[in-house]
């Protein structure tokens, strides 16, 4: 049971992360249209944050268990912050940054870094403690590692289908950010509860 | 596996394809960052043709022997809009494609500023070595996307006329009603708002919806068998413009350059009723919701809709 919940949010993160990418170019578009050099900076932005964020959650999978502990709630709570922030402010702040800087290609890619570069980061921060989580089981750590990421990837696939022909087809932009904000949530607590110290875990 | 040819990898590079005969005619393609292009020239004709969902979108044509003859009919619709405002001195298009609407254009009102918006620079490069159009003071071409110029130009407009096909494709940001109360903020007080759309697909009903919510009236001219409707919207609600009876008779409005290329007589013709019925199940596309791509795909119903001409 604890295993189907573990794999149910390691797909759930990436339906979250890569369904995201879809719902800001939604986001983008109004202000900067949807050609190639918006979905360069979309996509640069969010490849980065995978980057930095699969570092820092590599970083903080080798913590000590308080220190981990702390951080796997930090990047939670950044990550729920973030993705209300886009929510709620998402559009506002878009269209301050388009009318603010003149440069319309630094305009996009600011807008990418102020609204998904953070939920993204702090999302992608819980792939290697997933690693982590499976190889601390007696998993060898490259077969946890292709295990963890293979599955992601099947979410991210799963994210880019689901966002792209059915619910942008048939929900608002604005309902679909709160939808996420909520999926974030459930998801980011159930990570937070399976990843605690295995002295505490069932 | 074979490898590529010098030539052939400097060709590939480039991103364009050049086949060429004795007689002149060629055939030349580019990808450039925003589209797949296609020239063509097969006698006097030369097209300008988008590549994308397996096939291609005929953009614009030219005829070398009279640049000013519209070879793609829904051009000589667009001049439907003489019927509403017949005196344009300052218009915006937002498309350049390959010019097949400038040529006529600025010879029929030589004093009229036709401020042009293309996305794509490489389009303007191309319509000025094949197609016979290059800037000017009175043909400026500013390449940006549409709605960042509209929204950013803060000038007025008598005619703002938006033709951005990608592939015979519209970006979903120029077709929500956020953009079109843009569009009519730029408009003069008796400006008009034209818009080139496609009646085969669901995506029409919803496009002449979201037209309608902003302005509050409209008009739409039929390109007969050809599948383009050119819409007309006024910010005012008087006068009246949906009633081709008060409008000016097509011989009044005719111009020199237009005998034997444009006849305003049979573009009258093409005014249709709005398809009422059709657009009751459309949806209004806004920012937060534009389903385009999914519209488009559905190929339109018409058959409980009558779409007798007036």
């Amino acid at each position: 049971m604890t295993l189907f919940a573990f794999y149910l949010a390691v797909v759930v993160l990436g339906i979250l992360s890569m369904g995201f990418q879809m719902l800001g170019s939604r986001l983008l578009s109004p202000h900067f249209g949807s050609a190639i050099d918006v979905w360069a900076c979309l996509i640069s932005t969010f490849l980065a944050a995978f980057s930095i964020g699969s570092m820092l959650g590599g970083w903080i999978s080798n913590l000590a268990p308080h220190a981990r502990r702390r951080g796997q709630w930090a990047c939670a709570v950044a990550a729920v912050a973030a993705l209300a922030l886009t929510a709620l402010w998402g559009r506002a702040l878009v269209s301050a940054i388009e009318i603010g800087v003149a440069s319309s290609g630094l305009a996009v890619l600011l807008s990418c870094v102020a609204l998904f570069f953070v939920p993204v980061t702090a999302l992608s921060t819980f792939s290697p403690q997933c690693v982590q989580f499976l190889a601390a089981r007696g998993m060898p750590p490259g077969k946890a590692s292709g295990l963890v990421y293979g599955v992601s990837t099947l979410g991210n696939i799963a994210g880019v289908m689901l966002t792209t022909f059915v619910l942008i087809s048939h929900f608002r932009v604005s309902t679909l950010l709160y939808l996420w904000l909520a999926v974030a949530v459930v998801c980011l607590a159930a990570l937070v509860w399976l990843l605690r110290p295995l002295s505490t875990a069932p | 596996m074979k490898l590529l040819s010098a030539p052939c990898l400097v060709l590939a590079l480039a991103g364009a394809a050049f086949a060429a005969d004795a007689a002149g005619d060629f055939t030349e393609r580019h990808d450039t960052i925003y589209n797949s292009l296609t020239i063509e020239k097969r006698g006097p004709i030369v097209e300008m043709r988008a590549r994308a969902r397996g096939s291609e979108a005929l953009e614009s044509a030219i005829d070398t022997r009279d640049p000013m003859l519209p070879i793609v009919h829904y051009i000589k619709t667009v001049y439907g809009a003489l019927f509403i405002h017949p005196e344009p001195k300052r218009m915006l298009m937002v498309g350049l494609g390959g010019a097949g609407f400038h040529h006529l254009f600025t010879a029929a009102f030589p004093d009229t500023l036709l401020h042009t918006i293309e996305l794509d620079p490489k389009v303007l490069e191309l319509t000025g070595q094949h197609m016979g159009f290059k800037p000017g003071p009175k043909t400026p071409v500013t390449i940006m996307d549409g709605r960042m110029f509209i929204k950013r130009n803060r000038e007025q407009w008598d005619w703002l006329m938006l033709d951005a096909y990608r592939g015979g494709f519209v970006p979903p940001h120029l077709k929500t009603e956020e953009f079109y109360r843009e569009c009519a903020a730029r408009l003069t007080d008796r400006g008009i708002f034209i818009s080139n759309l496609h009646a085969t697909t669901e995506l029409y009903y919803s496009d002449l919806k979201t037209i309608q919510a902003v302005f509050p009236q409209i008009v739409i001219f039929e390109t007969a068998g050809r599948g383009n409707v050119i819409v007309v919207g006024v910010k005012y609600r008087d006068p009246i413009i949906t009633d081709p009876a008060k409008w000016a008779d097509p011989d009044s409005l005719m111009k020199p350059v237009f005998q034997g290329r444009v006849d305003l007589k049979l573009v009258r013709a093409e005014h249709s009723r709005l398809p009422l019925n059709r657009m009751r199940a459309g949806k209004i596309l806004t920012d937060d919701f534009a389903p385009v791509e999914f519209l488009d795909a559905l190929k339109a119903n018409n058959a409980d809709e009558p779409r007798a001409k007036k």
